[in-house]
């Protein structure tokens, strides 16, 4: 019904998260009515980012370059490094201005269901940069999930195993902060009293 | 206090065209001839506090014949004494609709609504069905009592199936056996955990159950035991089960081990009440394992709702008695039964008595609503 480069274009809106057919082809729509420029915009925004943006090489988190800014800042403590499974997950972690090390992404979460094993992760590369550059301790920050569970104790093992040395963290889930108890959910508050601490 | 519902309505649902009841605070008893519905009203009841049927899972077949749409209304009196309204919309078709006060919601929060516990026929299969009935039977007991347990389960059930996923994997050489081991420590973390629930969960209704299943009329001496397949109380031993049956678990293709194949044992002198009793007695059975639940909730003030269905039929009158005064001990109940006669304690004065004839409802109580076919 649509002619092939329209077509074209839905087919390939469609294949990211969250699109349907029927929004893609809304986008597609939205884009051939919209003026030259902001379309080509976008088309040069992609291809930019396609071509300059690549991984760390210590790290995997996004940068241009081969090192990512986070890394190559001198006053960031390489010997503590905290875990996470995906790039997006630096971003809030960075916002709290509280954490001084460095990271390491894992690129994902342990999941045979899709397919993931450990050597889908960027574990091997870790447990090599904890063993070598007397790195002190490792924040385990990957998700509250099973499969996010799974793979902090994965990590967890590794370490002992091949970086005896290092201390393993794993972030602390309970209550959120200026929350009422009274309002607190069970699961939540349960997972706080287990985790409770000596003052 | 325990949440209570207190008004039933019911448009166009099983045999009732349009129906309205109100429930006492304490004994409601349903009566009427076979087939006049009396089940389909308790099941009404579950259905509008639960948002599903307790019968079956075929939903449509709720809708009565030549209707478009069910809809069931349920008005409750929630923990914070308040009185709340949930409704169930039901179009064969569509998506089904729960409101709670008219804000449409997936499920209705414990707080504004009884727990239901029910005692149908059909419910025997949790005495003499296979032993994944039995588990999930006391997975809720757990949830129930400790409702930040509740999630264990599913992230167990998640991690098992992660874990056969990756045998699957290692059988057909997309990965290595390592790949498993993530899967067996968080298999065996989550294990222990669900193992440790059940285990006190079935501890606590234990001496209740064989103290009821005497008193409703088991002859020789009924014992309720959670029966774990692992004896390892330590996630690290049961790792190490794991990892020994690796093997096996690649053979079959599937993990052979673990709280998943678990059982909740229920003896009657000795024998297994699934195989070796009478249907009446697996029905004392039920009953009693309900009654100890009950009993268990009433202790933390969070009593259920009981559905008792024809519950008396099959007892003689020294164990209805003893029934009435299980009954009586708190909570609420509704009891269905052909004559009142036959229901413990159904003449009182504080009962709430309803008729039901053809899909239409008097009631017969004082405090009671009549209601119009």
């Amino acid at each position: 019904m649509l002619a092939p480069p329209v077509n074209r274009l839905v087919t390939e809106l469609a294949r990211l998260p969250g699109i349907g057919q029927r929004t893609a082809q809304r986008l597609a729509f939205h884009l051939l009515s919209a003026p030259e420029d902001e379309a080509l915009d976008l088309a040069a925004a992609i291809r930019e980012v396609k071509e300059t943006v690549g991984r760390c090489e210590t790290c995997f988190n996004l940068s241009v370059g081969p090192r990512c800014r986070i890394c190559e800042d001198e006053r960031r403590d390489p010997a503590l490094i905290c875990v996470v499974e995906q790039p997006g997950d630096v971003i809030p972690l960075e916002r709290t201005h509280e954490f001084p090390g460095r990271y390491h992404v894992l690129g994902g979460a342990l999941s045979p269901i899709d397919g993931i094993d450990p050597e889908d992760l960027r574990i091997a590369e870790l447990v090599e940069r904890a063993s070598e550059n007397g790195v002190r301790e490792v924040v385990v920050a990957t998700n509250s999930t099973t499969t996010g569970e799974a793979t902090a104790l994965y990590v967890a093992d590794a370490l002992r195993e091949r970086a005896p040395d290092v201390a393993v963290t794993r972030l602390a889930s309970g209550l959120p902060v200026g929350a009422d108890l009274e309002y607190a959910d069970e699961v939540t508050l349960g997972k706080a009293l287990r985790g409770r601490r000596q003052l | 206090m325990a949440p209570r519902a207190t008004r039933l309505r019911l448009r166009d649902f099983r045999n009732y065209e349009r129906a309205e009841v109100a429930l006492g605070e304490n004994l409601t008893v349903v009566t009427g001839p076979n087939g006049a519905g009396k089940t389909n009203l308790l099941e009404g009841l579950y259905f509008a506090l639960v948002g599903r049927s307790c019968r079956t899972s075929v939903e449509r077949e709720v809708v009565r014949v030549g209707a478009p749409a069910a809809r069931l209304e349920v008005d409750t009196e929630g923990e914070d004494h308040r009185s709340h309204r949930l409704e169930v919309g039901l179009a064969p078709g569509e998506p089904k609709r729960l409101t709670l006060d008219g804000s449409v919601l997936d499920r209705p929060p414990a707080c504004v609504r009884p727990l239901v516990s029910v005692f149908m026929p059909d419910r025997l299969t949790l005495i003499k069905g296979p032993p994944t009935t039995r588990r999930a039977h006391l997975d809720q007991l757990a949830a129930t009592l400790w409702p930040a347990r509740g999630p264990v389960r599913f992230a167990y059930a998640q991690a098992l199936a992660q874990r056969n996923a990756a045998l699957a994997r290692v059988r057909s050489g997309r990965s290595s056996t390592a790949a498993l081991d993530p899967w067996d420590v968080e298999l065996a973390r989550l294990g222990i955990e669900l193992m440790e629930a059940r285990a006190e969960a079935a501890a606590l209704v234990a001496p209740g159950f064989a103290v009821r299943a005497g008193e409703l009329g088991l002859p020789e001496r009924a014992e309720l035991a959670y029966a774990p397949r692992s004896l390892s109380g330590e996630p690290a031993g049961l790792r190490e089960e794991l990892f020994e049956r690796r093997p096996g678990d690649l053979e079959r293709g599937f993990t052979g081990h673990g709280p998943h194949r678990d059982e909740l044992v229920l003896r009657h002198g000795g024998r297994l009440l699934r195989s070796h009793a009478s249907q009446g007695q697996q029905r004392v059975g039920l009953l009693a394992l309900l009654f100890a639940e009950r009993d268990l909730l009433l202790e933390r003030e969070s009593a259920p709702l009981m559905l008792l269905d024809d519950v008396t039929s099959e007892l003689d009158s020294a164990r209805r008695a003893r029934l009435a005064e299980a009954v009586r001990a708190g909570g609420q109940v509704v009891v269905s039964a052909t004559e009142l006669e036959h229901v413990p304690g159904g003449i009182e004065r504080d009962v709430t008595h309803v008729e039901v004839q053809d899909g239409t409802l008097r009631d017969r109580a004082p405090t009671g609503l009549a209601s119009a076919a």
